[in-house]
């Protein structure tokens, strides 16, 4: 092999390492979510099974997004237990009477409209099917910050390729796309950047 | 091992190979381009709880009923209200997009004095010492608001005039407050009875009268019909929206509305189609035929035509006594589907004489069209939102834009019923910003405050114990158990709407045919347009949909 071919090689590895490992790793911050809420335990002692008995659709049919601190108040007015998450709930932010600033994984940009009541009442989607399982885990996962967009890695998807991703993986235009033309479903651009 | 500079070249070409095939270029030019989406001088809306609040719009004197999306008490989208009795959830497509208006390019952020920043102060110092030293004319665009009566009160204490720059619907109506005595103020068009519409170039489909209301009647009544129940004729002399969507489209000659308004009457008198009685046209059918364009026959067809499905009402484009005058031959005057009059309290316009010649000031209120440029000399203070350019004002002073002012809603012009709301202001302004009322309030302290004058005409409303009430539901008002329960929901976006017209009380004593007017170009709002001030994404929608044409764009 020449001495031509092993240095294309190498730069040919630096970059595919650099690109593949490196830049993943130096775009994303991880970041804590403010309280580290597990969606698994709320299920099992209080019996909360359904989404929508905390992210709710209001009366008018509109998606209210995540609860308020009202909601969580309902129990959390004060300390039941010991955990220290429970803890920076109610000193930092209800007692104090300030919503918790959630780092919210699907976060949209501005000029998307989303209406999760077409979605789920119209089209019968549930919300595993865009979130994944995330409703069943007993931790909360870190926020993954993108340093330029300023958006979560949700939105691209964990898979850096976008190649062989797992259902719900991605949350980009094309995914909408993706799942409107399986569905057969006609969306114009006035759809959804209204 | 020596590394030569053509090693670094051979890495470099590696390193550009192996970067293709990995995530880098692709991702990066994503991010980057989201990026560029939130530069901080990009306005972006509030995250915070999303609501819903009802209230009116506040571009055109019409006043759709608006459902305003806010999120963290920032408004970020619009849509009709489907309960509301006058437009039924329809609006036109520039106020889709009006939340966004005050964020235009144009919008007047300082106060300017001959095209140099001036203060507030600078502006009240100058107003109140011109008022002193001369008579003050206040121009009003929408008569009628609580506004309206600061700015006649003012005008009344310095002893000065309150005039109104009336819209072409309005002008239209002009002939007929001539003939019968009945304010113009108090007539409007019972379009959804009217079973066939000769539309003397009036724009019906392009933003005309209320623009909801009439795009309601026409989606349910008209369009996509090979026989629609409601005929809409329009008579024209380019291929505008309106006509292309038109049952019909009379092409005729610019400027010859009258003379085809008087061959049409001809038509229908000497052929007996209507009862005798009315005044007859001195215009023979020929010249008729010769002024429009049209063949004798075609005017024949089209008078009989327009009677195969009555009512029949004619609609000028601005005042036209010919198409007046045809309504009155055609039995359109105080009947169902016709002109008919909805108050018998209304006040008459007072039109614009001498007293503005006279004027030493003039303050022109942000209701008043763009386009209205007094030609006189006087001290001109213009109150805009938005600075469409080619101003002749003195002054110009940066009023409240889209839901960024309290206002009332009183009777639109074109409408058969009263009615009566309440637009709340749901925007802070982020500019420092005065509505004329303001203005003047803070030089007159004695002037009521809208505030007040809304509050009296919610009482008015509640006392009287007449009309309905549209929210969700409608409510009769005698059914509400106070007054403040009435505001309430008023200022929550109810309607209020008046009881129906009643048919028999307008006549128009009308001996002869009116003399045709001269045929000057068209100078409205309505058709006419400098530049239109729209956002991007209005603009789109703009281009997109039949919103307005610019009359350049118009093909004959």
């Amino acid at each position: 092999m020449s001495r031509n071919s092993l240095v294309f090689g190498f730069g040919l590895a630096v970059a595919l390492l650099a690109g593949w490992v490196a830049f993943p790793r130096a775009l994303y911050v991880k970041q804590h979510q403010p309280v580290e809420f597990r969606h698994k335990t709320h299920a099992e002692k209080s019996g909360l099974t359904d989404c929508a008995q905390c992210h709710a659709f209001r009366d008018d049919g509109e998606f209210a997004g995540l609860p308020a601190n009202d909601t969580c108040a309902g129990c959390h007015s004060d300390r039941m237990g010991t955990s220290p998450a429970e803890a920076t709930l109610v000193d930092r932010y209800i007692k104090p009477g300030q919503q918790t600033p959630w780092l919210v994984y699907s976060r949209q940009p501005a000029n998307v409209w989303f209406s999760h009541s077409v979605h789920m009442r119209q089209a019968g989607l549930t919300c595993a099917d865009c979130h994944g399982g995330y409703g069943e885990s007993d931790q909360v996962r870190l926020y993954e910050l993108n340093r330029i967009s300023g958006y979560s890695r949700d939105i691209w998807g964990h898979s850096m390729s976008r190649l062989w991703r797992a259902p719900g993986d991605g949350m980009k235009m094309s995914d909408c796309e993706d799942c409107h033309r399986r569905r057969k479903v006609e969306v114009g651009c006035l759809g959804c950047h209204q | 091992m020596k590394v030569t500079r053509r090693d670094l070249f051979v890495w470099g070409a590696g390193a550009a190979a192996g970067l293709v095939f990995t995530p880098v270029p692709w991702k990066l030019l994503d991010d980057v381009s989201i990026w560029s989406q939130n530069w901080p001088w990009i306005p972006q809306p509030t995250r915070g709880p999303i609501e819903f609040k009802h209230t009116f719009c506040s571009l055109c004197p019409q006043r759709c009923g608006l459902k305003v999306k806010l999120a963290g008490g920032w408004p970020v989208g619009v849509a009709g209200v489907r309960a509301n009795p006058m437009t039924r959830g329809a609006l036109c497509p520039l106020a889709f997009g009006a939340h966004q208006l005050n964020w235009h390019p144009q919008r007047l952020r300082t106060v300017r004095h001959k095209g140099s920043t001036a203060s507030w102060g600078e502006a009240r110092a100058t107003f109140a010492k011109a008022c002193s030293e001369g008579p003050v004319a206040v121009i009003d665009g929408q008569p009628g608001r609580a506004t309206s009566s600061i700015l006649a009160s003012f005008a009344e204490r310095r002893k000065g005039s309150y005039l109104v720059a009336l819209s072409p619907e309005t002008r239209a109506l002009l002939p007929y407050e001539s003939w019968s005595g009945v304010p113009a103020s108090s007539l409007g068009y019972d379009l959804g009875n009217a079973g066939t519409i000769v539309s003397f170039g009036a724009p019906l489909l392009d933003g005309w009268g209320i623009p909801g209301r009439f795009t309601r009647l026409w989606a349910e009544r008209a369009a996509g019909m090979n026989d629609p129940q409601l005929r809409l004729i329009q008579i024209e002399d380019s291929f505008s929206h309106t006509a292309a969507r038109a049952w019909r489209w009379i092409h005729v000659r610019a400027g010859s509305d009258s003379a085809l308004a008087a061959g049409l009457a001809q038509v229908l008198i000497e052929e007996h189609l209507v009862p005798a009685g009315g005044p007859v046209p001195s215009l023979v059918l020929s010249d008729a035929a010769a002024q429009t364009g049209l063949s004798e026959n075609s005017i024949r067809e089209l008078a009989r035509t327009m009677l195969d499905q009555a009512p029949v009402l004619a609609i000028a484009s601005d005042e036209n006594p010919g198409v007046a005058a045809l309504n009155v031959v055609l039995g359109a005057i105080g009947s169902r589907g016709g002109i008919v009059c909805r108050s018998k309290h209304a006040e008459k316009y007072v039109p614009f004489d001498d007293a503005i010649r006279k004027a030493r000031t003039v303050l022109i209120d942000s209701s008043v069209p763009w386009d209205f440029q007094p030609q006189i000399d006087a001290e001109i203070f213009r109150f805009a939102a938005w600075d469409i350019g080619s101003s002749k004002s003195d002054w110009l002073l940066p009023a409240p834009g889209f839901l960024e002012d309290l206002t009332d809603v009183p009777t639109p012009p074109t409408s058969a019923v009263e009615i009566f709301a309440v637009a709340q202001r749901l925007v802070t302004p982020a500019i420092d910003v005065e509505s004329a009322a303001q203005f003047l309030g803070s030089i007159d302290s004695s002037l009521p405050s809208p505030e007040k004058i809304i509050h009296q005409r919610c009482a008015d409303l509640f006392h009287q114990r007449a009309g309905i009430v549209y929210e969700r539901e409608p409510t009769p008002v005698a059914k509400f158990e106070s007054v403040q329960k009435l505001e309430a929901e008023l200022w929550k976006g109810a309607m209020w709407v008046g009881d129906p017209s009643s048919l028999g009380g307008l006549r128009c004593e009308l001996k002869e045919w009116p003399t045709a007017a001269v045929a000057k170009p068209s100078q409205n709002w309505a058709t006419e347009w400098n530049a239109p001030v729209l956002p991007p994404l209005a603009t789109k929608l703009f281009r997109e949909s039949s919103l307005r044409e610019a009359p350049d764009r118009r093909i004959a």
